[in-house]
């Protein structure tokens, strides 16, 4: 085997790692290279030819990786740093999780521009086939065997390949927009759904099908998300959801925003979660910076998160109820999030994407009388979530609608690729802040929430009580609120502490470089996973030694979740789906990026 | 006061027209010419013309349709903190064949562009748009291959909210400033009497009107405390 070591990384344990060893086994020496990085899990360089045998071995080993967990690409035509690394202009990678394990690992493919080609993995995981749809949208790999590899992410009248480097970044570089009744009518016409197109018939012996466009804009789809239901009476035979009509290019916003510049897109990417997103994207830049931030910005950071966390609940509460008809929750728990906002606004200045999370810390130090608000709202709280509990979650309309309606096992649901609350609504107890403690929360004492069922009156239920797990974790901030800097004394700390920016001109010089050009990070690649608001979200960067990334990767939740649609959705009602869709807890944002 | 006219006779577009149709045009306010014809006409004609102003205006039925953030706020006015019903908005209609306006509540995606359209189409007249929020404004922080910078590329915008996203404060007074609009409009009072064109009042700038009031404010309040 060899090491490719490109980087002044820090010696990887990975030698160790009995998965590699294993691979080796079975493999032989010679099949993968191994490339260190910042990323935490072993990264392979393995052959195409290889690939495929590679992932059923690792699917079937004992405590095998269950979870595609990421699969996209990176256009490396324009990297300068990758030594020791094979040739590559196109790189598709493959991101596994191993629940039983608690381990991951990133199989890389190395592809000739001229030569993009892929064999599909669908057959061995059911939910690569809308990522595999992503990368062919967005890179134009060609996966073979893929049962309908078709554009995801842009309209199908788009030309062009978004994420290849020689892609144009700003709607500015193109022509102004502009609509006429003939473009139209044709964008329209390229937006029907062809049934025959995805294999779907129009009627069985007995009935006619008929098929019911729902969205991209409705009431119950929380945004613009479509589905396209085929219908025999009320049973839904089958159903295609139809994406990326929120597709905002985050991923290509990495590549021309600084370090510090990209932070505010991060919190519009699952916009309920506020600075929750801040997270897993300072964290992965302060591992290629090497920042360890002070005790204080860490637990102000939880804090601020879990507040976030459940702000983003509530909402789910009020929409998930008022879609089983229940129309008065949501103006209880929308109160609920006023007084939340009212804290978060007090320490950040801002209500829902107050970007106020560093690299090296948070934007500044908690006012005087954080506390007293914070404990107001902490205090607020529990009172309520009985409420909801007695009024709602005991509420017999409520269960009927929702009790052993849209359930799928723990097994289907690592399958798919479901994470965070929904996943532990199947009982499986997966929980990033438990098991792979990041940010201190090792330091706090809490619970994880579990359902049984993993129906969709746990998924609500699991929620109301992650709520109360939240607070108790924000009780204990405010109970221990470690004293100290929020800012990390660290060259590359962005923008430096301002006591240190007054000094002299030197740090004067410093700080303007850093908030004008941005912070600069040696080449490497990082990766930080979190327990997110939605489930497991996490940013993959790709440094090439510049001011702004080579390559942002989000792997966020609810992609994953709603392409399991149609796996829990086939053969119930539609009344069942608008349950299911509500108690998914998605945000379009979340889900296209 | 001078106004813009839109007249609603090239209803049957040439397949190369360009959102909005229709076309616009400056003009003084119609009744001033009434005025020099009958003073009695041009004094009832005003006094409808208000009352239907009045009636339209205070009960606008806001279109259920959100892109992204914009929405999450724009729903946050609905909610009993900020109780839009004080504004005889909060008939909430899932079909935009009921709803008086639209709000383009977050980005405006190309592949959404012309489902927008599609929707605005399905309303039917009167009908008003608000802009909430950068994005929809003009693409805001989104630079970016599949957003159009603004929907006013292709809908004709009455109200424009700044923010990103912006306050359901924001939003409500917003939502005012289009029905201070409404007040002065001039539409057919009915399909056989008098002028069948859409005139819109010319209203002030807000960024005109509160400069002044504005920079006044020369010490902001430090962060330090709460
Ligand atoms: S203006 Fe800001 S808050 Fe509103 S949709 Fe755009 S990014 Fe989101």
């Amino acid at each position: 085997m060899n090491v490719a070591t490109p980087h002044d990384t820090t010696a990887n344990e990975a030698q160790a790692d009995p998965v590699v060893v294993a691979l080796m086994q079975r493999f032989g020496e010679h099949a993968f290279v191994e490339q260190a990085t910042l990323i935490g899990m072993p990264v392979l360089w393995v052959a195409r030819e290889a690939l495929v045998e590679m992932l059923s071995f690792l699917r079937g080993m004992p405590e095998p990786f269950e979870m595609l967990f990421d699969l996209s690409a990176n256009d490396e035509r324009l990297r300068g740093n990758r030594q020791g690394l094979p040739d590559s202009d196109f790189t598709v990678f493959y991101q596994l999780l191993s629940v039983s394990r608690n381990r991951d690992i990133m199989l890389k493919v190395a592809l000739a521009e001229s030569d993009l080609e892929m064999p599909s993995i669908v057959s061995l995981y059911p939910n690569a086939n809308w990522y595999e749809r992503e990368v062919w949208d967005m890179f134009g790999v060609v996966f073979h065997g893929h049962p309908h590899l078709t554009r995801i992410l842009m309209p199908p009248t788009w030309i062009g390949h978004p994420l290849r480097k020689d892609h144009s970044a700003r709607a500015t570089e193109f022509d102004p927009y502009t609509l006429t009744v003939e473009g139209q009518d044709k964008e329209q016409a390229a937006l029907k759904f062809d049934p025959e197109a995805w294999g779907m018939r129009r009627g069985n012996e007995n009935s006619e099908f008929m098929f019911l466009n729902l969205g991209p804009n409705h009431p119950s789809a929380h945004g613009a998300f479509r589905i396209v239901l085929q219908l025999e009476g009320e049973e839904i035979v089958d159903c295609v959801p139809d994406i990326g009509y929120h597709h905002r290019g985050a991923e290509k916003m990495g590549e021309r925003q600084s370090w510090h510049s990209y932070i505010p897109y991060t919190d519009r990417v699952d916009y309920t979660g506020g600075v929750m997103n801040n997270l897993p994207y300072i964290l992965a830049v302060e591992k290629l910076a090497g920042i360890t931030v002070t005790d204080r910005a860490r637990t102000i950071r939880v804090m601020m998160a879990e507040l976030f966390r459940i702000s983003s609940h509530l909402l789910f509460l009020g929409t998930y109820l008022q879609d089983l008809g229940a129309m008065s929750p949501v103006f209880y728990s929308f109160s609920d999030r006023q007084k939340s906002y009212e804290v978060i606004e007090a320490i950040t200045g801002f209500r829902m994407h107050p970007a106020w999370f560093r690299i090296g810390g948070v934007a500044q130090d908690l006012p005087k009388g954080w506390d007293r608000l914070m404990q107001g709202f902490v205090d607020w709280m529990p009172k309520r979530l009985h409420e909801y509990e007695r009024a709602m979650m005991e509420n017999s309309i409520v269960r009927e609608r929702t009790r052993n309606v849209a359930a799928y096992s723990t097994q289907e649901a690592l399958e798919w690729g479901v994470t965070g609350p929904n996943l532990r609504a199947t009982g499986c107890n997966y929980d990033l802040r438990k098991k792979r403690p990041y940010s201190g929360y090792e330091n706090f004492d809490f619970e994880v929430p579990l359902g049984g069922n993993g129906d969709a009156f746990d998924r609500g239920q699991v929620r109301i009580e992650e709520m109360r797990q939240s607070l108790r974790i924000i009780q204990q901030c405010i109970d221990h609120m470690p004293a100290g800097d929020y800012k990390a004394d660290h060259p590359l700390t962005t923008p430096p502490p301002r006591d240190k920016m007054l000094q002299h001109i030197e740090t004067l010089i410093t700080h303007f470089l850093q908030v004008s050009w941005g912070p600069v990070l040696k080449p490497n690649e990082s990766q930080q996973m979190i327990e997110a608001t939605k489930g497991i979200n996490s940013y993959y960067l790709t440094s090439d030694g510049n001011t702004m990334s080579y390559r942002t990767r989000i792997r966020t939740p609810s992609f994953p979740h709603l392409q399991q649609i149609p796996a829990v959705m086939r053969g119930g009602f539609v009344p069942d789906l608008i349950a299911h869709l509500g108690s998914i807890d998605f945000v379009m944002a979340d889900v296209d990026r | 006061m001078a106004y813009t006219l839109t007249r609603a006779d090239d209803v049957i577009a040439a397949d190369n027209a360009r959102y909005p149709l229709g076309e616009r045009q400056r003009v003084e306010d119609p009744l001033d010419q009434q005025v020099h014809r009958s003073v009695f006409t041009g004094k009832l004609e005003e006094v409808l013309h208000s009352a239907v102003n009045w009636g339209r205006k205070n009960s606008l039925w806001p279109y259920n349709f959100g892109l992204s953030c914009c929405y999450v706020e724009m729903t946050t006015a609905f909610t009993a903190p900020h109780d839009i019903a004080r504004f005889g908005s909060e008939v909430i209609r899932a079909s935009p064949r009921q709803a008086d306006f639209m709000v383009i509540a977050g980005t405006c995606f190309i592949k959404m562009a012309p489902v927008i359209q599609q929707l605005y189409d399905q309303m039917l007249e009167p009908k008003w748009v608000i802009s909430m929020g950068s994005c929809a404004n003009s693409g805001g922080m989104y630079d970016i291959y599949s957003v159009v910078q603004g929907v006013d590329k292709f809908l004709p915008v009455d109200v424009y909210v700044p923010g990103c996203p912006p306050r359901p404060e924001a939003f409500l007074q917003g939502l005012q400033l289009l029905q201070d609009s409404i007040q002065e409009e001039r539409r057919p009072l009915s399909w056989v009497v008098g002028d069948q064109g859409v005139y819109r009042a010319e209203m002030p700038s807000q960024r005109e009107k509160s400069r002044a009031q504005r920079i006044q404010t020369t010490e902001l309040r430090t962060p330090d405390s709460i």
